[in-house]
């Protein structure tokens, strides 16, 4: 008599809706936390620096357009996240999840600050200094740190 | 004095939404100019190589199969 195996167990699911989700609330942080509140830059400040009233206002439409776009990502994810827990192959594990969304965060991080500090110059992460490198490599670094974390968490998810 | 602070409670809250009627033509302008395409594929980029990155790794199953080896000669 054969033993009986249990079914294959799959948490990539789980782990890119949670990526989704994390790099769309990652998004909302860079965006509310740096853009609004602390005003260290905008989407475009690198290319056209908000020192008229008018400037502003054009860097705040891309500011907007940005936060449309981590929307979609963030309802993506949850569109993901749904369809994931609804399927009998895919463990309802919460460290893997709460790994998936660090994971995002920290790629969000990372590639935002790859693509548009370091390769476009769309913006930097604090505009107002004229060595922007030390305050884009913390905001890289924080990024390294989140997927690090990340990363042990799924790890984690697998006991 | 009373017709000073009249004056001021009137202006405080209008002031945000009158500021720049003015010009808004210009923030159009530039907004709506020639870079528009360029700067809305740059904004959009690092969101969509995360989309692309999370929706491939969540149908990587039904993806796999597409990229292995022996397809090509098959």
């Amino acid at each position: 008599m054969q033993p009986l195996r249990a079914p294959a167990r799959h948490r990539t699911p789980l782990v890119a809706a949670g990526i989704l989700l994390g790099a769309g609330l990652g998004g909302f942080v860079d965006g509310i936390v740096l853009h609004q509140i602390l005003q260290w830059h905008n989407m475009l400040s690198g290319q056209l620096p908000p020192d008229t009233l008018v400037r502003a206002k054009v860097n705040m439409y891309w500011d907007g357009l940005f936060h449309a776009a981590v929307w979609v990502l963030t309802a993506v994810g949850l569109r993901l996240l749904w369809s994931a827990t609804g399927r009998a192959d895919v463990p309802h594990s919460g460290p893997t999840l709460a790994g998936g969304l660090l994971l995002g965060w920290g790629l969000f991080n990372v590639v935002e600050g790859v693509i548009d500090h370091e390769l476009l110059g769309l913006h930097h992460v604090y505009e107002y200094t004229p060595n922007h490198l030390p305050a884009d490599l913390a905001f890289l670094g924080f990024g390294v740190l989140l997927l690090a974390g990340g990363w042990g968490l799924v790890q984690a998810g697998r006991q | 004095m009373k017709n000073l602070s009249f004056l001021l409670v009137w202006l405080l809250p209008s002031g945000g939404a009158w500021a720049c009627a003015w010009c808004r033509p210009r923030v159009q302008a530039g907004i709506h100019n020639a870079a528009y395409s360029a700067n809305l594929a740059l904004v959009l980029l690092p969101v969509a190589v995360l989309l692309a990155l999370g929706v491939g790794l969540f149908y990587w199953d039904r993806l796999r199969p597409r990229f292995a080896p022996g397809r090509a000669a098959a």
